[in-house]
């Protein structure tokens, strides 16, 4: 009898694990969260991007510096070029930042921050479009930053060109328009491309550049290092002149050691960011890379401890790589805190109470 | 339960004395000496400069010593936890066949102990001895690191306690085996088939739709149903080496299920003590 009892018990404690684990099994697991990607290479999709941008057929300057080396005769054309890469009007160690303004729009945090500024204030960008019709969401394809001169590629045939500049412009070259407004000088070309300088050599020197009449200028960004959302490339004296300013400080001395630094970001998912450090002294940077980890790791214990959740975030995934004359330094914010970030700003605000009605 | 304890603590005297137990014990032992010796960590303000393991450069990433050493926490919750199953698998085979051995058995019976508090004392004196061997290797190897890098990892010694849990599952399964068949084998080998399903089970929604026919299918998720999922909790103590947030309801759901199914297969051991004419 007693036996019986024993198995019986036996059989309700195993239906009752069925029924345990049965119940543990109705949640869906977690999704396991991907590995950060760091762009770090130009890669297929990069190459095929470039590819499908290279239509401008550059005939080759007289006399002046061959934009790549190759057998052909001045004046025969060579093969296609990207016209946006082609026209930067970059200085001797002047700085380039690209940001694919179309390719980050329609990233996760492109997505996010249009949705958040939507919600915050809606109607804007349609405001946009109807003063100066050309639509930032659509027409805008990139955008580079230089030392005195920003250039924006995409569609421009809509601009209301007096709604920027005075009307009043005058052609240069064969494609090329210029226009003033105050101290800005405005160059369009081809309702592709529009230059904004603080002189007017600056978008000359664009225009002449994409028509083959002067040579195009090393700006450090040739078309294998177009990888990522953004990128640009900081030449060692650039960084000295943005970094040099404290003597004993991490700045400076990555200033000094650094003869070029690269920059590369990736937000199609998670925001990952690679900075590049070139230099010739591999001991110095062997060591720098080392000061800037411990920083790095120090700055993330005390965003914990003093409760800035988002400062820590972009720090836990920060690492530097080094090896030989260079080292990578690496950071990111996986795709799911950034949506956690972002949660917040993209809930509709409730409509401010109403005064009660006089009677 | 004063009977039940002084069952366990005679287990665990005897496992002291057993060749196998201390062999085990010792090599775990000679693992940490040399991770100890051959393992160095650079460490520059909190951040993991450099790792060599006897002599060679294990990459050259430089990142916050705690998320650098996730990896290493979740490679060693997940040694812990297997092989800690696994050693007690291994150690543990013999103590309850050796217990129903011809004269020992008729000789704790003569006592004032009752069979299922025989059963039971076994069980526990074993569940501790894999418990303190998980623990003596997780914990070992996190204080070689916290030593070497000032991080402390709980992850290995999660691993030990969710391992211990999930053990119980299976010494449960080798005590009901080693009552219905003396032998040492046979034990061992169910615990090890156990140790198996429980890994399968733990895949069940993913294999149940590979199985063709419908009625194989239902057996198959009809079979695994009760099976704790070993693997899953392998996963949790490994989620604590990542720095993840633990699920506490999920995770009260597994332990439970090992729990209940330890319980059942102890009870089912003692049925069959009791219809023993011992």
């Amino acid at each position: 009898m007693r036996r019986h009892r024993w198995i019986a018990l036996a059989a309700v404690l195993l239906a009752a694990t069925a029924l345990l684990l049965s119940l543990g099994e109705e949640a869906p697991p977690p999704a396991a969260r991907r590995q950060v990607e760091y762009p770090r290479w130009f890669d297929g999709p990069d190459h095929r991007r470039q590819q499908a941008r290279a239509t401008l057929a550059l005939p080759r300057p007289a006399g002046g510096r061959p934009p790549a080396a190759g057998p052909e005769e001045p004046g025969e054309p060579e093969g296609l070029r990207d016209p946006f890469l082609v026209s930067l009007p970059v200085k001797e160690g002047g700085m380039v930042m690209v940001f694919e303004a179309n390719a980050l729009r329609h990233s996760r945090l492109g997505e996010r921050f249009i949705a958040c500024l939507e919600a915050r204030r809606p109607g804007d960008l349609a405001e946009l479009e109807r003063e100066f019709g050309v639509d930032p969401l659509k027409d805008l394809d990139r955008v580079a930053f230089l030392d005195d001169a920003v250039v924006l590629s995409g569609h421009f045939q809509h601009l209301k060109w007096d709604r920027l500049a005075s009307a009043r412009h005058s052609t240069y070259g064969r494609d090329g328009r210029v226009y003033r407004d105050g101290a800005e000088w405005i160059a369009a070309w081809r309702d592709q491309l529009i230059v904004v300088s603080s002189s007017e050599e600056g978008v000359h020197r664009a225009i002449d550049q994409l028509e083959g009449r002067a040579p195009i200028p090393p700006s450090g960004i040739d078309e294998n290092s177009t990888y990522g959302e953004v990128y640009g490339v900081i030449p060692g004296a650039a960084a000295r002149r943005l970094l040099g300013g404290d003597e004993r400080g991490i700045g400076s001395k990555l200033a000094s050691l650094a003869s070029r630094i690269e920059l590369h970001v990736d937000a199609m998912q998670d925001v990952a960011a690679v900075v590049r450090v070139q230099g010739t002294d591999a001991g110095g940077l062997e060591d720098l890379a080392k000061t800037i980890g411990g920083a790095l790791a120090v700055a993330r214990v005390k965003a914990q401890a003093e409760g800035d959740r988002e400062f820590a975030d972009l720090l836990e995934h920060a690492q530097v790589e080094h090896g030989g004359a260079s080292f990578d330094l690496q950071l990111a914010i996986p795709a799911d805190r950034l949506e956690r970030w972002f949660a917040d700003c993209e809930r509709p605000r409730p409509p401010p109470s109403e005064a009660p009605a006089d009677p | 339960m004063t009977r039940v304890l002084h069952v366990a603590r005679d287990l665990l005297r005897e496992a002291r004395a057993r060749r196998w137990v201390l062999a085990l014990f010792a090599a775990a032992t000679v693992l940490l000496l040399a991770v100890l010796l051959g393992l160095r960590l650079e460490v520059v303000d909190g951040a993991l400069a450099a790792t060599r393991l006897f002599g060679g450069t294990l990459g050259g990433k430089i990142q916050a010593a705690d998320v650098a050493l996730r990896p290493l926490f979740q490679g060693v919750a997940y040694l812990v936890f297997y092989g800690g199953i696994l050693f007690g698998i291994l150690s543990c085979a013999d103590f309850a066949p050796a217990l129903l051995a011809p004269g020992r058995i008729e000789h704790l019976l003569s006592l004032p102990v009752r069979r299922a508090e025989l059963l039971l004392g076994t069980f526990l004196g074993v569940e501790a001895l894999v418990l303190s061997g998980a623990t003596y290797g997780g914990l070992g190897l996190t204080l070689i690191v916290w030593a070497k890098t000032g991080v402390f990892g709980w992850a290995p010694l999660a691993a030990a306690v969710l391992a211990a849990v999930a053990f119980s599952a299976i010494y449960a399964a080798m005590v009901a085996c080693a009552v219905a068949v003396r032998s040492a084998a046979l034990s061992a080998a169910a615990g090890g088939v156990l140790y198996l399903l429980g890994v399968l089970a733990s895949y069940r929604r993913v294999l149940a739709p590979l199985f063709t026919s419908g009625a194989s299918g239902g057996v198959f998720r009809a079979l695994t149903a009760p099976i704790p999922r070993f693997a899953t909790i392998a996963d949790q103590a490994a989620a604590v080496g990542a720095g993840k947030v633990l699920d506490p309801a999920a995770l009260a759901l597994q332990l439970g299920g090992a729990v209940l199914f330890a319980a059942a297969l102890l009870s089912a051991a003692v049925a069959l003590l009791e219809r023993k004419d011992l």
